[in-house]
């Protein structure tokens, strides 16, 4: 055979057959997906690690003996694992749905994302607790070993099953949704759940068969997957992304449409791993910009016209905690003797957090907008400001600049991007553009790929102050912080702030009143993106490093889980928020890998019973305590009244 | 016939919307004469909500063409649609329910100004604006609420604020949805003489259920069954005709 374009036709073949594998995986999981968040408006970032269980759950199968030993167990082989497994996960995820995802149904579906993100961090974690970052081998089952030699390629039999099976699956699920009347009720069941139950179905438990059977089609790409990849805690982690890049491109709608978008993205990024092999990991999220760019909606989406940003905000406009002329002045003070109570080193990345999660608090709890990429812009500055300071020899003030253009450069494109789509939908397609920025850092020349930029110098401010002394450095992070919390205090207070309110608490009357609410929200977008910048590129000089811990997902779900903590939408809520969560890295840090685990079960916890945050539930007790204080005193001036009669 | 398209404020062309197939809006020719107040009734799902939705662009039309002042907006975006001059209230109230009476009144007070996007100003800088704020607060019976929270309010305040939001702009055209609806008799009376005192200048269209209300304001009379116009002209036209009758009877079965 002749080579094309020089390359050999096996390259060529191999990697499409990679790529129409992969691309089963993409089908089968954002089918999953695409049923969970259409039946139940759900965003389920947990399924990644749901796949990655049912890899798991064929291995324990495996090692049963080893696993329990004494108890006489066999060993149980792969098609065993293909029979129980996804049952299994199943299983699981009824439990799941039972235990914890119902009691989210009713609540803004930002708090569906989270507590699944939750999730996700306390199965993934203690998963990596357990067996660490290496992968456990799998092997082929002896049936399927070997392969076929097609001249051109060399075929082998278990890659040919996996696609198999994997269309089947398919295509059995688009039977069930479309074609069947238990399909039919799903569907109806998601337009009007109460016509549904009028029919005298039980829809709780629809919803946690739909759940389970969702969560099982992860199961059992899981146990298909375990043979060709690595069983891994990690396997999970970065395709859920992928997943949720898939389903914006392919759009809700259709279930085929589904399943067609997820195999023809799996064969483009096996045809880019042939032509432009850095491009393969980028290449789906790119696609996403082009789709959003150009059909808004989704290859196959019906955009539904529902216009509305989630109202979570749990500030008491007229409380003295939400009083920035009271609290500028008081942190001030606070921050000034702070260096001599704890460490400065501490307090420093406390006010680093606390001012990235006052700067996700105002896209987050002022306009309501559910965004989970601010990593890219912490990220990005953080690597800007690193490489301007330590490659051009910046002072540190222009390095902190620099980070924090390229940051809020970068927050106007991506918002201009995600605006285009409402909710859940937000949410994800940050998410994806943050991962999309995530690998350009990993494999970039500049950004020296794992180890980051390190040996940042601190420099001279303004060509003279020593920031190397810890002292000017935590007085320069001082101000830096009072700054950027006054500026958001001031723009949560403005004209512009005013708008952003109106968005919150009804977009549809505020846009019957004239206002192009996407511009005011791609405004506060940037804005918060800007201040996410100042954070990361003022991290960035204190530690002396960027690292692609800074752009990861994690960051992002950090800046999340801090203002969740503190409250939603408060002005301080996402200072005690990062207080808390610093000090609780900082207090598990001895205990390694489990530190995931613990700020997972905290996003779960906060998201179940602590969802108006610390500020939150405080400002409630205040209302509730002078709203019984002027009962009580509305009742002697009653009997002072009956006693003058 | 430039001068006929001059007297009409709104002129729309075989509009139509269907839901999933189902036509809630189906054919609808409907001019609106300036400075007139024009009433649409008909029974419950008639399509009236939903014309208004088309008009003001939450929805788009699945076919037709709508034309304001003359300009075709049948595929403007709705907030360009408001600021054009044609302003609407919802059927079920729309305000802002955690900020103040006031504040929401300020907030349509806002835009013309200009300062909208101005993020680095104090929003003290919006108190220029609290006279007018005051007389329109005043002109709906609400100017001893004006510093409490919208959301706590009992539902004809509600009603009350949402029409002294939509005022607040001005507007050339004005659309009610049920702005009577759920009061008690004594604001039905005050939210009727508001809305004769503010169609002197301007046009207003209003889908109204109560029938008193329309024969005492409105010069014409639509009237819409299954998405279709069923008959139009004067009330005392309107009233006597026997499929009007029939449709509301039959309507209500
Ligand atoms: N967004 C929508 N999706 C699907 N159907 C809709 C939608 N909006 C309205 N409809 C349907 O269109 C029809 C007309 O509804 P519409 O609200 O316009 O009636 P209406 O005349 O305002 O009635 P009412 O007097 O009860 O307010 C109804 O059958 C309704 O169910
Ligand atoms: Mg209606």
């Amino acid at each position: 055979m002749m080579a094309f374009l020089g390359i050999s036709p096996q390259l060529l073949f191999g990697q499409l057959l990679i790529g129409l594998i992969n691309g089963v995986f993409y089908a089968m999981m954002s089918l999953g997906v695409a049923i969970i968040f259409g039946m139940l408006r759900i965003g389920n970032f947990v399924h990644g690690a749901q796949y990655m269980l049912g890899a798991f759950g064929a291995w324990y199968l495996l090692h049963l003996p080893d696993l329990f030993p004494g108890l006489g167990l066999p060993s149980l082989g792969y098609w065993w694992a293909l029979a129980l497994v996804p049952v299994a996960v199943g299983l699981i995820g009824a439990f799941m749905e039972r235990v914890f995802i119902r009691r989210v149904y009713e609540l803004e579906h930002a708090y569906g994302l989270l507590l699944t993100v939750g999730l996700t961090m306390v199965i993934e974690g203690l998963f990596n607790v357990g067996y660490g970052a290496a992968g456990q081998r799998y092997d082929i089952p002896a049936t399927l070993k070997g392969g076929v030699n097609l001249g051109f390629m060399f075929l082998p039999y278990y890659r040919l099953w996996v696609i198999a099976a994997g269309l089947f699956v398919c295509a059995l699920t688009w039977y069930i949704v479309e074609r069947t009347k238990l399909g039919a009720y799903l569907r109806a069941a998601t337009e009007n759940p109460n016509l549904v139950r009028a029919f005298g179905i039980n829809v709780p438990r629809m919803l946690m068969l739909t759940y389970a059977f969702g969560v099982g089609l992860a199961g059992l790409a899981g146990v298909m997957a375990a043979p060709i990849y690595q069983v891994s805690p990690q396997m999970g982690q970065s395709i859920i992304i992928t997943i949720f890049a898939v389903v914006v491109i392919g759009g809700m709608g259709s279930i085929s449409g589904a399943i067609f978008t997820g195999l023809m993205l799996g064969m483009i990024e096996g045809l880019t791993k042939v032509f432009w092999p850095q491009a393969s990991t980028t290449v789906i999220f790119v696609i996403m910009v082009l789709v959003l760019i150009l059909r808004p909606a989704g290859l196959f989406g019906k955009e539904t016209a529902s216009v509305h940003a989630a109202n979570i905000s749990m500030a008491r406009p007229n409380s003295f905690l939400e009083n920035g002329r009271l609290w500028l002045p008081i942190l001030s003070g606070v921050g000034v003797v702070l260096p001599f109570l704890v460490y400065p080193v501490f307090g420093m990345k406390i006010m680093c957090f606390a001012l990235f999660a006052c700067a996700y608090n105002l896209i987050f709890g002022y306009v309501g907008l559910l965004a989970f990429g601010h990593a890219a812009f912490f990220g990005s500055s953080a690597y800007i400001a690193a490489f301007t300071a330590a490659s051009w020899g910046f002072p540190p003030e222009f390095a902190v600049l620099s980070g924090m253009t390229v940051a809020t450069v970068m927050g106007a494109v991506f918002g201009w991007l995600a605006i285009r789509r409402q909710g859940l939908y937000f949410a994800m397609i940050t998410l994806a553009l943050a991962q999309l920025v995530y690998f350009y850092a990993l494999q970039a020349p500049w950004t020296h790929g794992e180890d980051g930029i390190q040996s940042v110098p601190r420099g001279y401010l303004f060509g003279f102050i020593d920031l190397e002394d810890t002292m000017n450095m935590y007085y320069f992070v001082l101000a830096v912080f009072l700054i950027g919390f006054a500026a958001i205090y001031r723009i949560g207070r403005s004209p512009f702030g005013q708008i952003l309110k109106s968005i919150r608490e009804n977009e549809l009357r505020a846009i019957s009143l004239g206002y192009s609410t996407d511009r005011f929200k791609l405004l506060a977008f940037t804005l918060s993106a800007m201040f996410a910048g100042l954070a990361g590129a003022t991290k960035a000089i204190v530690f002396q490093i960027a690292s692609l811990a800074d752009l990861y997902f994690t960051t992002s779900a950090d800046a999340l889980l801090m203002t969740l903590i503190g409250g939603v939408g408060t002005l301080l809520g996402p200072i005690v928020g990062a207080i808390v969560v610093v000090a609780m890295q900082k207090e598990f840090a001895t205990l390694g890998a489990w530190v995931v685990v613990v700020q997972g079960a905290a996003f779960v916890l906060c998201v179940l019973f602590l969802r108006k945050g610390v500020v939150g539930t405080f400002e409630d007790w205040l209302a509730t305590r002078s709203e019984s204080k002027r009962n009580a005193a509305g009742y002697t001036a009653d009997l002072a009244a009956k006693g003058a009669e | 016939m430039t001068r006929a398209a001059a007297d009409n404020i709104v002129e729309v062309r075989g509009l139509t919307k269907r839901f999933h197939g189902f036509a809630a809006v189906s054919n609808v020719d409907l001019d609106v004469r300036r400075r007139s107040v024009h009433a649409l009734i008909g029974p419950n799902g008639a399509g009236k909500t939903t014309f208004f939705n088309l008009i003001t662009k939450v929805h788009q039309p699945s076919e037709g063409s709508i034309r304001f002042n003359g300009d075709d907006i049948t595929n403007e975006d709705p907030a360009h649609v408001a600021r054009r001059g044609m302003v609407r209230s919802f059927q079920i109230s729309a305000i802002f329910p955690r900020m103040t009476v006031a504040e929401n009144v300020r907030i349509a007070l806002q835009r013309p100004k200009g300062i909208s996007f101005h993020f680095w100003r104090s929003d003290s800088s919006l108190s220029v604006l609290d006279d007018r704020v005051d007389e329109l607060l005043a002109a709906v019976g609400l100017e001893q609420m004006r510093d409490k929270t919208a959301g706590g309010l009992p539902y004809g305040r509600k009603r009350a604020l949402e029409f002294a939001t939509t005022l607040a702009l001005d507007p050339e055209l004005l659309l009610l949805d049920e702005p009577t609806s759920g009061l008690g008799t004594e604001d039905v009376e005050r939210i009727a003489a508001l809305i004769r005192s503010v169609s002197a200048n301007r046009t207003i269209i209003m889908v109204e259920h109560n029938l008193s209300i329309v024969a005492r304001l409105a010069d014409r009379i639509t009237v819409l069954a299954r998405g279709k116009i069923l008959a139009e002209g004067t009330y005392s036209e309107v009233s006597t005709d026997p499929r009007v009758i029939e449709a509301y009877i039959g309507g209500d079965e």
